[in-house]
């Protein structure tokens, strides 16, 4: 077994991967003509977007991501060598300030933000495992 | 779960920017009748025959919670435009508050869209028929309750009816009473109603095609226990859970996804 995909459903595929860009200098890699799928370029586990209205049909369900509601108990992580400037840049492009970087005991600096749908996203350095 | 053979409908989106949510089909080529599930959602129908010399009838359709029977002869048909739920005032107006479970025929039809009246005669072609059901039902403008409401509905399809009503409240940034309210005026049901259709549609789905047992199915759908699950088959579907019969017209609930979906 492989880790894939991360699939977020989200409102508004578009919106959200232009967010993404934006926010976090990703690029798009695939977008459906549909426009209710998209992917990230984020190397051999993808981030992709997909619409919430197309998981009814599969008998799915979840509480869906709003800003204004509490967030789900998981997150994605990104990681740079500076998280000072992307942490300023993501606030920037529109995500909510939750943890501004600070140093942790193990070594890493890290921080958290949510995005447009109120999605957890920490931007972090990377962990020296061999520390 | 098999869908009879003649049905097909075609989802429209995007979902919020219409009030139509699907133009659907259906065909019989022998007498008998069938059992609809309740969906919540008012229709505006135009009930014809292959023999062109029958002439149409309209019926407009209010949100239904109870599972019926409808009879017919052969080579009825049927076209039908389903509203979003938050649109139900287009056809109802403001008679929409008794419209429970109602379904007006003919002269009771024509009193509440009177645009289309003279639209049931003899030899009317179906495509006449759709264009002139579609044409009335869109172009409206959504009140921002609606908008809301519709915000709502969104939420508890996207649950499967398990968010509470305060749940439900807190995200449309209101109380539960005026939530309440707005949903029952716009929908024609309450919150609770509606967001039980939505668990027992989304049970339905569970029991035939989770491939687990009936109560794996239950806990997923949210039910307290089986007892609960099959309760709420009872009263939405004349069933039990252990006895779902083959071929019921079960409209695609979830207003999503791509297009034409054929039985």
């Amino acid at each position: 077994m492989k880790l894939g995909y991360t699939i977020i459903y989200v409102k508004n595929v578009p919106e959200t991967v232009a967010f993404y860009e934006a926010a976090f200098g990703l690029t798009q890699r695939f977008m459906h003509e549909s426009t209710l799928y998209a992917e990230m370029q984020t190397g051999n586990t993808v981030l992709s977007f997909s619409a919430e209205e197309v998981i009814e049909l599969d008998g799915l369900a979840f509480a869906p991501n709003e800003k204004s509601a509490i967030p789900a108990g998981w997150e994605i992580c990104f990681i740079t060598e500076d998280v000072e400037a992307a942490f300023e840049k993501a606030v920037a492009s529109g995500c909510a300030p939750v943890s501004k970087p600070h140093g942790v005991p193990w070594g890493q600096t890290i921080s958290y933000v949510r995005d447009l749908n109120g999605c957890l996203v920490e931007i972090a350095t990377p962990m020296n495992l061999e520390g | 779960m098999r869908l009879p053979d003649g049905y097909q409908e075609r989802i429209y989106t995007p979902q919020q920017a219409r009030s139509v949510e699907a133009v659907w089909r259906h065909e019989e080529s022998q007498a008998g009748r069938s059992l609809i599930l309740p969906d919540g959602r008012c229709d505006v129908i135009v009930r014809y025959n292959a023999d062109r010399a029958v002439v149409p009838r309209l019926v407009v359709t209010g949100p239904a919670t109870r599972p019926y029977w409808v009879t017919f002869e052969a080579w009825d048909r049927w076209i039908g435009v389903r509203l979003r739920p938050e649109r139900g005032g287009v056809l109802w107006g403001d008679a929409l508050a008794r419209a429970k479970d109602q379904v007006a025929l003919e002269d009771e039809a024509e009193a509440l869209v009177p645009e289309l009246a003279g639209l049931c005669v003899a030899g009317v072609s179906p495509a006449d028929l759709q264009q002139a059901l579609v044409r009335f039902v869109e172009g409206r403008a959504l009140s921002p309750e609606g908008h809301r409401v519709g915000e709502t509905v969104r939420r508890l399809h996207l649950t499967g009816g398990r968010f509470s009503v305060t749940e439900l409240a807190a995200r449309a940034g209101c109380s539960t009473r005026h939530l309440n309210r707005m949903f029952a005026s716009t929908v024609g049901l309450s919150v609770k109603a509606y967001a039980s259709l939505v668990q027992f549609h989304r049970a339905l789905r569970l029991v035939c095609r989770a491939g687990g047992s009936l109560s794996d199915a239950a806990f997923e759908a949210g039910y307290a226990d089986q007892a609960h699950m099959t309760r709420a088959m009872r009263r939405f579907g004349g069933f039990v859970p252990s006895d779902i019969p083959e071929g019921l017209i079960r409209p695609d609930v979830s207003g999503g996804l791509w297009g034409n979906r054929t039985a």
